[in-house]
């Protein structure tokens, strides 16, 4: 137990990140009859994942796959989850790590919210939507997203007028403009780290010009362009509002390229381009649509026949590093590219009325700033045992999903499985008194059935 | 004309007076872009029976789920149907909400209108509308006449079975035994590690192989709940989840004489690995030359002490150049390749061997410098972390890449007297196609993996397998390491293609749902399984006849009006619930809980019946 007299509230394991690792671990925490608290800082769980479209190479709807699990997590008896919630420090210690959370004010009572979104309803102030990329608006006072968990309203002080207009509308009395930021400690037997990636800036090649050019958008936008429920319901480019009819992904836009700092691969920008393209030609069938790449990096179970499927689709893959994006009249672009599979004129500039930066994943959080838990140079959490891949260099903090290392959805389910099973048996191995002790049966279970020549 | 008391006459059961809620989902647009969930809602009310009929955006979502409870309280039903995607993704979830809300999850029926009506017909909105009318029609039928149904509970034994010693399967036990659970390890070779013995220096971080088979090996070793049995093989398996009986073929008794023993075990870990892809004769002109080996006979050489001190010698002569080639025995093209002799094309990429090539070549470029390396690829997928580096740092050392298409792959051919053995020609699309010849002392051939052997379980318990041939986990996302016979696990290369430290997070994560599984001091099981009426059996066997599941069902004698008679009689452990039984039974005696013909008949009724008469709008 903790001895720390300070603390607060203690658990079992302390998850960072309700993203799809965080979550598939408290899930397989939770199962084994842990207690387990899931520390989100943005205001739904569900992490990068909820906001996909559809999910290579089985296309399944990502809100599909998602929401289940987020629901899971959200019923389970065993797991508490705190979103909008920062990670200030974490003390680790022998009999247990102190970790100090802040509360970010949401400005809205969540005793009391009840999801009805009277005040969405009510606000008239709207600001570029984030769960949206931007793309959609939002009020300053909104539940998250549809699907969001908790389904509880979120009060945007950056935007918020004070109007008033949402406090009249509520009819629990939930809006609380005078709400601080409240710090915990709370004491935690281990902890998995899984607070994911985010992406590097769409201009962080600046000779792709994306500064200068609404046109040129991030994958993630491309996913709430192409998913059902999406900012326009259809894929229209941000400049004007066309439809689209030639399309490039344009591939290591932010990875592969020691200039900018990310000399390693991002590993899911392949296969999601692929899906992308595959889902743009369904939704746009007169499209043409293009993948610019060095090489496609189809290794997961099921992807190279995806990417087979996708060349016979009629998608073109063309092998060349794009070397600059420029400007051309209508919102258009031209994309500077080397062919290097064509003999002959193989210096281009190709017209495109869209374009798809694969930017590369970077790491969300940093949490050597915070803890002693070390970093790679890739910036990613270090897992210096190669017998243990979850294990961070601290006894009893471990590391999930991308956090470690840029990785796709199937791999970062498998891997906070096996982060939940090293925290499950580094808490057995520490609390073995606390538990049911080992069953040895061993004596009784084999029985001969009769020998056998040979 | 009150069209719903016309309809409750003629169908003559309680649909009357039950209280059904319908839920239909758009599922974000998947659904209503195709089919008019709004219309479907409205006509929905008129079945009779229906007391609620709503429309949600994510029915699966959190707000969703608690439309369907809080109904069930305020609105009292008694029974709830649910029109979204395949039952396969949220039965479950929906059947948890059901339970939620207080009411018995078997009084939930579930209906795919995404699969079954949007998908499938995309250009035919009011047909896919109709569909799904008449689905949940037929699914309200059957609702109406479901029971309350439990969970069937049976023992569960602590115990797991691994199949297989290599990293997967020791990082599986070592895992479970570290958490208090018996973990009996079988290995059909006489030592532990697997793979890993052909293994020399690990990328990313250049450990020996070796080691890490010792550190995973020491853990197993040292943990008396880890039973090992060396030289065994599991002849005979059956059960289910908690209680697989197995018999183990081996030499394992105190003198090392062979035996066949017994053990029940609780759940089953697949840890059977993979098979290095073999080239066929004449591949790569492979067993027509000596010095074309694969990538696995390349690292033994590595290996070995004598492989050269300054020059890299095989066979007793010096190589002062190789060819990589990639890709043999993975990412095969139908017309190019041979499916190998189990019938496959093996379509998939093996994953691991772009950076096993490139360390290789790095090896050999550090360790003999006046070796030059050609690397012969498609694409290059250092994907994983730390991998690039092998590629760059191939590169600087002077490795020399070309770049091929899968129709057309390189061609080895013999020298004739040359002073190299062997000519590779490659027409390279890194310099615009052009036809490259080089001339080189050994060949490479970068082989994929295929399936490692595991046939009797995967027969005897009827492990499906996908189409490259590796065992088939149930979702790649929502449930990864699950094969569809409930208890058995997936852990490593059996399922796919990995790398170490991905075979061992996959490892983990079996060993997380096999200790899950262990939490409970029983097993449930679906109650989906036959059952007997024990008045109208009469003892015919037809149905014994028709069981493929050993132990399924069996005959027995009881009393009835004072006479002995022959009776079926079901072990719901080993049933599967599959209704060959209730086909066959002449006197409709068997019946399926959850699928009762009357429930069959009910839905029929509700298929045909017209509720919609008018258009589809």
């Amino acid at each position: 137990m903790i001895a720390n007299a300070n603390t607060q509230r203690h658990v079992d394991v302390l998850i960072i990140g309700g993203g799809i690792s965080g979550l598939q671990a408290a899930l397989d925490l939770g199962d084994q009859g842990y207690r387990v608290m899931v520390v989100e800082r943005r205001p739904s769980i569900g992490g990068r994942m909820i906001s996909l479209s559809k999910v290579f190479p089985t296309l399944d709807c990502a809100s599909c796959i998602t929401t289940p699990k987020m629901s899971a997590a959200a019923h389970h008896e065993n797991i508490e989850l705190l979103t909008y919630t920062e990670v200030d420090s974490i003390t680790p210690g022998p009999d247990g790590h102190t970790v100090v959370i802040t509360r970010k004010p949401t400005y809205v009572n969540t005793n009391k919210c009840i999801g009805c979104r009277m005040c969405e309803y009510a606000c008239d102030t709207e600001y570029p939507d984030p769960f949206e990329e931007g793309l959609g608006s939002v009020r300053a006072v909104s539940v998250a997203f549809t699907n969001a968990i908790p389904q509880k309203a979120l009060l945007n002080p950056d935007y918020c007028l004070a109007c008033g207009l949402c406090l009249r509308a509520c009819p629990t009395d939930a809006i609380e403009f005078d709400q601080q930021p409240r710090q915990e400690t709370i004491g935690a037997d281990a902890i998995i780290i899984a607070s994911g990636f985010q992406l590097n800036a769409l201009t962080v090649k600046p000779q792709y010009g994306a500064e200068n050019s609404r046109n040129i958008i991030s994958p993630l936008a491309l996913e709430r362009l192409l998913a059902p429920h999406g900012p326009y319901g259809r894929v229209l480019r941000p400049s004007d509002g066309k439809i689209p009819g030639s399309i490039a992904f344009v591939q290591c836009a932010g990875s592969r390229d020691q200039t900018i700092g990310v000399p390693y691969c991002s590993r899911v920008c392949c296969m999601y381009a692929i899906k992308q393209a595959m889902l743009l030609s369904g939704a746009l069938p007169t499209a043409d649509i293009t993948i610019y790449y060095m090489d496609i990096r189809a290794f997961g179970k099921g992807h190279e026949q995806f990417y087979q499927n996708a060349r016979a689709m009629g998608i073109n893959f063309i092998r060349g590093k794009v070397s600059r994006i420029d400007p051309a009249d209508h919102d258009d672009l031209l994309v500077h590219v080397e062919l290097t599979e064509e003999p002959e004129n193989f210096l281009r500039k190709q017209r495109h009325d869209l374009v798809v930066l694969a930017q590369g994943m970077i790491p969300q959080w940093n949490p050597s700033e915070v803890s002693p838990v070390r970093i790679g140079t890739d910036g990613f959490v270090a897992t210096p045992d190669p017998a243990s891949p979850c294990s961070t260099d601290i006894p009893g903090i471990f590391v999930a999903g991308a956090a470690a290392g840029p990785k796709d959805i199937a791999d970062s389910i498998a891997e906070a499985g096996a982060a939940a099973m090293e925290a499950g048996a580094y808490l057995y191995r520490h609390h073995v008194a606390d538990k049911r002790p080992p069953t040895v049966a061993l004596d009784v279970a084999l029985s001969p059935v009769g020998a056998r020549s040979g | 004309m009150d069209i719903s008391s016309e309809k409750n006459t003629d169908s003559g059961d309680s649909a009357g007076k039950l209280r059904v809620g319908v839920y239909i989902c758009r599922c974000g647009g998947n659904i209503s872009d195709v089919v008019n969930t709004d219309h479907v809602a409205e006509i929905c009310r008129r079945i009779p029976g229906v007391a609620v009929s709503k429309v949600h955006t994510f029915m699966c979502s959190d707000p969703g789920q608690q439309t369907i409870s809080d109904d069930i309280r305020r609105e009292k039903l008694d029974r709830v149907v649910v029109a979204s995607c395949s039952p396969l993704l949220h039965e479950l979830t929906f059947r948890g909400a059901v339970q939620r809300g207080k009411m018995n999850p078997y009084l939930y029926e579930h209906v795919n209108i995404r699969e079954q009506c949007s998908w499938a017909h995309k250009h035919d909105p009011h047909g896919a509308t109709a569909k799904a009318i008449a689905l949940i029609a037929a699914a309200v039928g059957k609702v109406s006449r479901s029971v309350p149904l439990e969970k069937i509970r049976l023992p569960n034994h602590r115990r797991a079975l691994v199949v297989g010693g290599g990293p997967a399967g020791m990082k599986v036990a070592a895992d479970l035994a570290a958490c208090g659970i018996p973990v009996l390890l079988l290995e059909r070779s006489e030592s532990l590690g697997g793979k890993l013995h052909t293994l020399n220096r690990l990328f990313p971080t250049g450990e020996a192989a070796v080691e890490l088979a010792h550190k995973l090996e020491s853990q197993v070793v040292s943990n008396p709940l880890v039973e090992i049995l060396l030289n065994s093989e599991v002849i005979k398996v059956s059960g289910f989840i908690g209680n697989f009986a197995v018999e183990i073929h081996g030499a394992f008794g105190p003198s090392g004489q062979t035996t066949d023993v017994r053990t029940t075990v609780g759940v089953v870990v697949m840890a059977t690995g993979y098979r290095p892809y073999v080239p066929m004769d004449g591949e790569f002109m492979y067993r027509r030359h000596p010095a074309v080996v694969t990538t696995v006979d390349f690292n033994a050489l590595l290996a070995r002490r004598d492989c050269g001190d300054g020059t890299l010698m095989f066979d007793g002569r010096p190589i002062r150049s190789i060819a990589f080639i990639h890709c043999v025995g993975s990412r095969q093209v139908d017309g190019v390749h041979t499916p190998g002799p189990d019938g496959r094309l093996h379509a998939y990429c093996s994953r691991v061997c772009c950076t096993t090539v490139l360390n290789q070549a790095l090896q050999i470029r550090r360790r003999f410098p006046e070796t030059r390396v050609y690397d012969l690829h498609q694409d290059i997928r250092t994907y994983g972390r730390g991998h690039e580096e092998y590629y760059t740092d191939a590169a600087r050392a002077g490795v020399v890449f070309f770049r091929y298409h899968s129709d057309e792959p390189p061609k080895v051919t013999g020298t004739n007297g040359s002073k190299s053995p062997l000519r590779v020609s490659v027409k390279d699309y890194l310099s615009w196609g052009e036809e490259m010849n080089m001339e080189v002392d050994m060949v490479v051939l970068a082989v994929g993996m295929t399936p490692g052997p595991c046939e009797t379980i995967v027969e005897q318990l009827k492990l499906p397998r996908g189409e490259d041939g590796f065992l088939q986990e149930i979702h790649p996302k929502l449930r990864p390491v699950e094969i569809s016979v409930n208890g058995v696990l997936l852990a490593g290369t059996a399922q796919a293609p990995m790398n170490i430290q991905e075979t061992l997070a996959a490892a983990g994560a079996a060993a997380v749902k096999a200790r899950a599984m262990f939490s409970k001091e029983q097993v449930e099981l679906n109650p989906y399984v036959a059952e007997v009426d024990a008045r109208l059996c009469e003892g015919s066997g037809a149905c014994l006849a028709q069981c493929d599941y050993d132990g399924a069902l069996t005959m027995t004698q009881t009393r009835r009006d004072g006479h002995t008679v022959r009776m079926a009689l079901v072990n719901p452990g080993l049933c599967v619930g599959c209704g060959a039984c209730v086909a066959v039974c002449p006197t409709r005696a068997i019946n399926l809980n959850g699928w009762r013909l009357d429930q069959y008949d009910a839905m029929v009724d509700g298929l045909v019946r017209d509720i919609a008469p008018s258009a589809v709008n």
